[in-house]
């Protein structure tokens, strides 16, 4: 087994000082949404890491998640995390250097105890033949990736939850890696999802920086998200929460209530049932969120999103229009005036059936 | 990025505006008093908070400026800043391209990244000593 | 099945069915009721002062002279649970949003403040009244199971509303989901048992008024 450096001896062969060190520790905290005061923790911990191999498969997605980290805003950060870890296999990232890319895959998966990432679901109808890779199917793929990894991160509600591609009639089978796990389809590991669509850059970092920095999985709640980023839902963060609280309601894109940035609830904003880190992690370098843009949250990091009805429909309305209600009312009115006629009947029946008692009658 | 200032855009905040701020502004009362008490430093991260629009301005606003101002260059730059309240500080951290990677208040008699780390220290003391000794080149 | 898509089920298929049961059982019983008729009362009618179909209405709508004395807890109770429904019901805007969404027809909200507010004395007059009613020997031997089924499902949305407003116990989007159950529940039993009396309460006691006026008696 080679002996991979630790981060503190890579960072030192870099010429990278203490202080920068501490820097970069008291920037990871906050990435991992620790207390300030965890940084010395961080440091102490990553000085004993070793860079452990990752292998990041890409199935059923848009590459919407790739884009997201490869896009993010804090490079210092994010490239030292991923000078951390020894990134082996990342096929989209490496499309050029096709069989060499697969022959990387299959060597990392020799030594075990890597991380792997997953985006994108995974098609099971047909034998999983709706996405393949070099000629070997998505399930295929995972079922051998999983077999000797420490752990799994579902990247992106499609890896997470089946995202858009499950979405109703769902033509592919698609499934999340936990539902596959689950059926007993691919090999039970500890998974974290970090769904998503896609997941906060800071977020994916900040999972894979938890889990490297300590070596364990953090805190999940019971969709195996973990509870640092989406501890909390959109609503109970959102700046204008208060606006809410006071009744007070944009009605349209473009009405007062909207150019005053009141609350977008009746617009058809997930945001109560929604947890995620985007109120207060936000978005492009810290500059907005989807609500301080004027648009209300999609619940994206949901499972079923796409078909939990309009997005412009309020959480409180019907997602799906009410087909029954003809239907019901009629079949209702039809029934009660039947039952009026058997009720009349009735009536008449013991009416005309009613006999006249005579003092005869009762002396008997 | 730097566009943004040259859109109008009118934020209106909400109708409990400051809130947010008026709450770490009492929570650097009790880290001060804390820091005179005990010597217990203490640290806000900026970026875990749900600010308003605009109430980073008022906060930044509110503490003002004191008298001593750091420019750390490591792994880009960060830019420690003394409020008007003195042991409380305002410390970013800047990547290499000059975007915000982290923001604090700090309460402390000197924030700990000012100071020359112990290893380093050590590292310089033995760098120092080889090239007296003549062993350097 | 998880939270979000117990949540999607109760806000598609299941409100439709629910709703469904319930335009069909109320529009059902409604034309049965209604459809029944009575014999012709042949006698001239009598008239007194205070003796029609309205003045029953609005009499029987107040307590019977001593009545308030006899059982504070039915009447005071009585009222408060109901009004408070009323403003739970009708003034919360989510509510609100929903009935524009089926019916088009929307107005002002009060603030969440104030429906707590009135959440908590419609959950606290609902529990007295059951107490009361246990505890009263007479009441006691009235009740059925009809009575504590039917207080059951009308206390569960409030309390499950209120718990999911409040993030109590359990996760919002899982209360919310069973608060929206809850509300079918009661949308289905509704048409089926005595909570059939928000529709023809008004009705049966003019019909009553209306009857025993005719005889000259004022009820």
């Amino acid at each position: 087994m080679s002996r991979r450096p630790t981060v503190a001896e890579q960072l030192a062969r870099q010429g990278v000082s203490r202080r920068a060190f501490l820097k970069f520790c008291a920037a990871a905290a906050s990435l991992m949404a620790l207390p300030p005061s965890m940084a010395p923790a961080i440091a102490e911990a990553l000085g004993k890491l070793r860079r452990p191999s990752v292998i990041w498969l890409s199935f059923q997605e848009c590459t919407g998640c790739t884009e997201s980290l490869t896009r993010s805003h804090t490079p210092t950060v994010e490239s030292l995390i991923f000078d951390m870890i020894s990134l082996d296999y990342h096929h989209t990232l490496q499309a050029a250097a096709g069989t060499a890319a697969e022959q990387a895959r299959e060597d990392a998966m020799k030594e075990a105890g890597y991380l792997v990432l997953v985006d994108g679901s995974i098609p099971t109808r047909d034998g999983g033949i709706y996405s393949t890779i070099a000629g070997v199917t998505n399930l295929q793929m995972l079922k051998d990736a999983l077999a000797n990894a420490a752990a799994v991160v579902s990247i992106g509600t499609c890896a997470a939850y089946g995202g858009i591609p499950k979405a109703d009639p769902n033509p592919t089978g698609a499934k999340s890696v936990q539902a596959l796990m689950d059926e007993g389809l691919v090999p039970r590991k500890p998974v974290i999802n970090v769904p998503g669509c896609p997941p906060i850059p800071t977020v994916i970092t900040g999972v894979l920086a938890h889990y490297l920095t300590f070596g364990e999985i953090p805190e999940l709640d019971s969709l195996g998200r973990p509870t640092m980023f989406y501890g909390d839902s959109i609503h109970d963060r959102c700046y204008r929460r208060p606006f809410y609280d006071q009744g007070m309601f944009a009605k349209t894109f473009d009405d007062e209530g909207a150019r005053k940035g009141w609350c977008l609830f009746e617009l058809g904003c997930k945001g109560p049932t929604t947890h995620n880190a985007c109120a207060t992690t936000k978005w492009n370098n810290g500059t907005s969120f989807p609500i301080e843009s004027g648009h209300g949250c999609i619940g994206c990091s949901e499972p079923d999103f796409w078909d939990a009805g309009s997005f412009y429909t309020a959480l409180s309305a019907p997602a799906d229009p009410l087909t029954l209600a003809t239907s019901a009312t009629v079949a209702g009115a039809a029934i009660g005036v039947g039952m009026s006629f058997v009720n009349r009947a009735k009536k008449g029946a013991a009416k005309s059936g009613h006999e006249t008692a005579t003092l005869k009658d009762l002396e008997k | 990025m730097s566009g943004l200032e040259g859109i109008p855009i009118h934020i209106q905040t909400a109708p409990h505006a400051g809130a947010n701020a008026q709450a770490i502004l009492a929570e650097l009362e009790t880290a001060l008093q804390a820091l005179l008490d005990t010597g217990k430093e203490h640290s806000i991260d900026l970026r875990s908070l749900p600010l308003l629009p605009g109430e980073l301005d008022y906060l930044q606003h509110t503490l003002g400026t004191g008298e001593v101002r750091v420019e750390i260059d490591a792994l880009g730059k960060s830019d420690v800043r003394e409020t008007a309240y003195r042991g409380v500080w305002w410390v970013a951290h800047y990547n290499t391209l000059d975007e915000v990677m982290a923001e604090f208040i700090e309460v402390s008699f000197c924030p700990d990244i000012v100071r020359a780390q112990r290893d380093d220290v050590r590292e310089s003391l033995d760098a120092l000593s080889a090239r007296l000794a003549g062993n350097e080149e | 099945m998880n939270e979000v898509e117990l949540l999607n089920w109760v806000r598609g298929p299941g409100l439709n069915i629910a709703i469904g049961i319930f335009l069909l059982g109320t529009i059902w019983r409604l034309f049965e009721i209604y459809s029944l008729g009575r014999k012709k009362d042949l006698s001239a009618p009598r008239h007194t002062a205070g003796a029609s179909g309205w003045n029953t209405i609005a009499r029987r709508s107040l307590a019977p002279p001593g009545m308030l004395k006899r059982s504070p807890i039915s009447y005071i109770g009585g009222y408060v649970f109901h009004v408070g429904l009323a403003i739970v019901v009708f003034l919360f805007a989510p509510h609100i949003e929903l009935i524009e969404n089926l019916f088009g027809l929307s107005w002002p909200a009060l603030p969440s403040q104030v429906v707590d507010l009135a959440t908590v004395v419609t959950l606290a007059a609902m529990v007295l009244v059951l107490v009361d009613r246990i505890n009263k020997p007479v009441k006691r031997y009235l009740s059925t199971v009809e009575d504590y089924f039917t207080w059951a499902v009308t206390f569960l949305p409030v309390l499950t509303g209120y718990m999911a407003v409040k993030h109590l116990l359990l996760p919002y989007t899982t209360m919310l989901a069973l608060h929206i159950l809850s509300v079918e529940i009661l949308l289905v039993v509704l048409p089926f048992t005595k909570l059939f009396h928000v529709f023809t309460l008004f009705m049966s006691r003019w019909y009553n008024g209306q009857a025993n006026a005719h005889k000259g008696v004022p009820v």
